[in-house]
């Protein structure tokens, strides 16, 4: 439950925003005000138009990041298991981590054309690192003193990884895992507003496009709250399925 | 019976190499408690890492007697509980891959139940006092029914008066299922409280092995005791005869010690 205060400053940035646009101060056009926006919002709900481009979104971030998902957990795993590996190929890993996904939008768009593919691409171009990072580095910080506990009962190389080190990084993944989610959000959004014909960031480019601030910021708001959702659900996701990490669970908010 | 024959361990540090262990034999019969006893450094860390099979040793040899080696159960000076289990799966946690879960959970409740711990199997480690957390260890090792429990300086981070008690729980555990002990310390006293034989180890070396012929449970107030501890002191802190007092890198902590020295 949000706090007393924090109630408190949600309204009264609402009320400056009103403030802002009643008394003139700001054009309407610039900014419309809290009420023109939750009008938009209430048409664009009826009319079906925002849930067409909310569900197209979303399912461009859950495809994505589910795919990332599959590729930089074992790609982490696997680094960690292999030193050679590691310092084969975790140069270049580190020098294409430096790449905002964005830049390489060009080049998606030119290899895979402006459609779903070039979407679920850049998602999982923005939030494999994270994740990997999450996996990698949990891995690499497991108590050495634990695994002795294994090899005390005869512990394979495998039991080793899947009974002690894996559950051991888990607060790590889950890190990398909502840092991940968040960027998803954040890389669909801008590839939407680059190349698209239906999305949140779509629905976004094509208002402005329009003269229809309203619509713009009523986009932003549901961006907005989509995150925050998604992240809430992955959080209770996580609280349920490991009650053990419950506390670590308020870090690295993303 | 175990055997440790000639049992050596050296570590190449930079340009030196650290002998950790040097010609250590010695035989631990069957259903008998070993303490070994040292300073911090001399190496009894490193002798049990190898009994325990978690380091080889660079020369001599173990021997394990009777049809190959059966259970071991190792309790190290930090509980090391898995902090995603709670206190039943930290003890079920060598089992499972044995046992039916079900016959695993009752072993489980039986060790936990045996170091007092039965009200706290749904307890997450870190909810766990020292002590407590040192219990579920010792159930974990004794859940497999081990016929050799190892322990390294296990009550060694607990206060006196929880450590009196753990020792007492200890022989009496000894007592009633007859494991063979080797229980590491740098406390005299409880070396002696503890053993049947004494080793003592410096600077990699046994520089005494004593025979306590006395009842368990023993008084640490005991004028036999008392007996036992002056005369291991003594060696312990006498200066060390010329042939053995090698140089500097001699006598620093082997790799494996520092790791558990407070």
């Amino acid at each position: 439950m949000p706090r007393l205060s924090t109630l408190a400053v949600l309204l009264a940035t609402l009320a400056a925003w009103h403030l802002a646009s009643a008394s003139g101060w700001v054009s309407p056009f610039l900014l419309p005000s809290p009420r023109t926006v939750f009008e938009t919002l209430i048409d664009l709900s009826v009319s079906g138009v925002l849930a067409k481009h909310v569900l197209v979104s979303l399912r461009r971030v859950v495809s994505g990041y589910l795919l990332a998902i599959a590729l930089a957990v074992p790609v982490a795993v696997l680094f960690s298991l292999s030193r050679p590996l590691r310092s084969m190929v975790e140069p270049l890993l580190e020098f294409l981590r430096q790449i905002p996904p964005l830049a390489m939008m060009p080049l998606l768009i030119l290899w895979l054309g402006i459609g779903e593919a070039q979407k679920v691409g850049i998602i999982v171009l923005s939030c494999f690192f994270p994740i990997f990072l999450g996996v990698r580095g949990g891995i690499a910080a497991v108590d050495r003193k634990l695994i002795d506990v294994g090899t005390v009962y005869g512990f394979s190389r495998t039991e080793i990884m899947l009974r002690i080190v894996l559950p051991s990084a888990l607060p790590s993944i889950v890190v990398g895992l909502r840092i991940g989610l968040g960027y998803s959000w954040r890389a669909l959004v801008g590839a939407e507003l680059i190349a698209s014909s239906a999305g949140l960031g779509y629905m976004i480019v094509d208002a402005e496009n329009l003269a229809r601030t309203d619509i713009v910021l009523a986009g932003i708001l549901v961006i907005g709250l989509l995150g925050l959702v998604s992240d809430h659900l992955l959080r209770a996701l996580i609280r349920r399925k490991v009650r053990w990490l419950a506390e670590d669970l308020e870090m690295a908010r993303a | 019976m175990l055997e440790a024959r000639h049992l050596g361990k050296s570590y190449r540090l930079g340009e030196a190499d650290v002998v950790a262990l040097a010609d250590v034999s010695l035989a631990f019969p069957r259903g008998s408690i070993t303490t070994v006893v040292g300073r911090s450094g001399c190496g009894k860390t490193t002798l049990l890492r190898i009994l325990a099979g978690l380091e080889r040793p660079t020369s001599g040899a173990l021997v394990r007697g009777e049809a190959g080696a059966g259970r071991t159960g190792v309790v190290f000076q930090e509980a090391r509980l898995m902090p995603w289990l709670d206190a039943l799966g930290n003890v079920a946690f060598g089992l499972r891959r044995r046992l039916p879960a079900a016959l695993a959970e009752e072993r489980s409740r039986a060790a936990l139940d045996m170091v007092g711990l039965a009200a706290f199997a749904d307890a997450m480690p870190g909810q766990l006092s020292g002590g407590m957390a040192q219990r579920v260890a010792i159930a974990r090792a004794l859940v497999t029914e081990p016929d050799l429990l190892l322990l390294d300086e296990p009550f060694a981070a607990l206060d006196a008066f929880t450590r009196r008690a753990m020792q007492g729980e200890l022989v009496a555990i000894w007592q009633a299922k007859r494991p063979t002990i080797v229980f590491v310390t740098h406390d005299v006293e409880e070396a002696v409280l503890l053993g049947q034989h004494v080793l003592e180890l410096e600077r990699g070396r046994v520089v005494g092995f004593e025979p306590v012929d006395l009842p368990f449970p023993r008084d640490p107030t005991d004028a036999a005791v008392n007996g036992h501890r002056r005369r291991i002191l003594a060696k312990l802190t006498a200066p060390p005869p010329p042939h053995a007092a090698g140089g500097p890198a001699v006598s620093s902590a082997s790799p494996a010690d520092k790791e558990t020295a407070p």
